[in-house]
């Protein structure tokens, strides 16, 4: 499986930012940009970046060899709760799998997804890594 | 503090360290140099990027801190230009992809910068300029590099990957003010790498004296000759780090104390981060800088070419600092690799896939 150029150039903006959508009438917030709350059903919403900061919460490691990101394998794949309320799937990376925690502070960064050697494009988006700054 | 007779200033910095690191002595023993090598220039351990992170990846955490630490609105910002030698695309720029992923408008100049490691630093001359003219609000100038080097070639020992920020503006917003700025090049053949070949070459005999010493000696006594200051007019000296003797070698020449460089000095832990190398150790001193403080940045690229800047520190250091990591937290964050490891990081290793 190989990305797409014009896939990945379209939703270009959600793999270099997290947005999460807060409701204007029952107050909560829910993963993506979406044009109505899922919990109330209100349009009343706001799209809001993400800081990018969480808690991992759960994680499981991914041995499938994807084009182009054979290089990052195993590849830690985790649920990360971020500190505006939802959960998102992410990559976890600069990580050692025996020192894995759930629990974990993380934070977003700006990483390689694949990219197709020698001649191909280099595809970038967010992955987590534990905080720098404690 | 901010005299009216300075326009222009750095209203943000951040900085980048991969976490990874590769012990000198380790990449000695593996090709039998003796360990004195690494002693004789000073080197101790050095960064090595993962294998998803590069230029972009590490020049984009080091900018987004500045932008945290500037608190500016990333629309404003009318110019980002990146100083690689390390660029991921031979062509296709690599600032573009750093200025999109931090939401910097599509109004802007932006452009890679090639000059060995002293592109970044002509990025803020750059800067400063366009701030001065008026033709852009902010300038942002990121130096950052995957440094090559032959596998068993002494510069193995050093090169390392990392990554520095500057957003310039005006000086009534920054935490340090420029006062002065010159630079010196001329054609050396010190250190090049041809196009298509994956690592650089140096003449032997022209690294040190010709090149190194030379530019920076020059581009420093211009400014004192042209700025009127002294040595001791300064609280701190920073210069470009090929390894840890270099710069201290250098201070000496120019008449400044050990303890006036060494506290800027990053590579015996880090290696030398090429264009990040002396816009580290200014981040390192900006950090820990008292108001009214005036440092000196040399940075150096082979080519050859040297800068010397002499920025006075502001008031707004202070509340600047803790707003993203620090050069020391970035140093202390490491997890040590074999050899082997850092072989497979820096893409040393061909294998067949599928
Ligand atoms: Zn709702």
């Amino acid at each position: 499986m190989k990305h797409s150029i014009s896939i990945f150039w379209r939703l270009k903006d959600n793999h270099y930012k997290i947005y999460v959508t807060k409701c204007g009438d029952c107050g909560r917030v829910a993963p993506l940009k979406r044009l109505k709350c899922p919990y109330c059903g209100s349009r009343n919403v706001e799209h809001i970046e993400s800081r990018g900061f969480g808690e991992l919460i759960n994680y499981t490691v991914s041995y499938y060899r994807t084009e182009g990101s054979e290089q990052y394998l195993p590849r830690v794949v985790g649920l990360v709760k971020l500190d505006e309320g939802p959960v998102i799937i992410g990559e976890i990376t600069d990580v050692d799998l025996n020192e894995l925690s759930i629990g974990t502070r993380v934070e977003a960064v700006l990483r390689k997804y694949s990219s197709e050697d020698p001649n191909g494009l280099i595809y970038y988006g967010l992955k987590f890594i534990p905080v720098i700054k404690k | 503090m901010t005299s009216s007779r300075f326009r222009v200033g750095i209203v943000g910095w951040g900085a980048y360290i991969p976490v990874y690191r590769i012990k000198a002595k380790e990449i000695a023993r593996q090709w039998g140099f003796d360990d004195r090598v690494t002693d004789s220039i000073w080197i101790e351990e050095k960064a090595v990027a993962g294998a998803d992170e590069d230029t972009v990846t590490m020049g984009w955490y080091a900018a987004r801190s500045a932008l945290l630490r500037a608190g500016v609105n990333p629309g404003d910002i009318g110019a980002v230009f990146v100083g690689t030698e390390s660029k991921p695309y031979a062509v296709k720029p690599s600032s573009t992809i750093i200025a999109d992923a931090l939401g910097i408008s599509a109004k802007k100049l932006s452009t890679d910068l090639e000059f060995a490691c002293r592109a970044g630093s002509e990025g803020i001359r750059i800067s400063v300029s366009l701030v001065e003219s008026g033709a852009v609000r902010y300038g942002l100038a990121i130096g950052s590099d995957t440094a090559q080097a032959n596998p068993g070639d002494v510069l193995e020992l050093t090169a390392s990957s990392g990554a520095a920020a500057y957003l310039v503006g005006p000086a009534d917003e920054s935490v340090a003010v420029f006062e002065s700025l010159v630079t010196y090049v001329t054609d050396t053949p010190d250190f090049w790498r041809r196009d298509g070949s994956r690592y650089p070459a140096h003449g032997e005999g022209f690294t040190g004296e010709p090149a190194y010493f030379h530019h920076i000696v020059s581009a420093v006594k211009m400014l004192m000759n042209e700025s009127g200051l002294k040595p001791s007019d300064f609280d701190y000296a920073v210069f470009h780090q090929p390894n840890g003797k270099f710069p201290l070698q250098v201070g000496r020449m120019l008449g400044f104390p050990r303890e006036k460089v060494l506290p800027g000095i990053v590579t015996p832990w880090i290696g030398n981060t090429y264009n990040a190398s002396a816009l580290l150790g200014l981040a390192k001193i900006l950090e820990n800088s008292k108001p009214g403080q005036r440092i000196l940045v040399a940075p150096f690229g082979s080519g050859a070419g040297a800068d010397a800047i002499s920025v006075l520190v502001t008031d707004k250091v202070l509340e600047r600092v803790g707003k993203a990591p620090t050069v020391e937290e970035l140093i202390a964050r490491k997890k040590y690799i074999s050899y082997a490891e850092y072989a497979k990081f820096r893409n040393l290793i061909h294998r067949n896939l599928w």
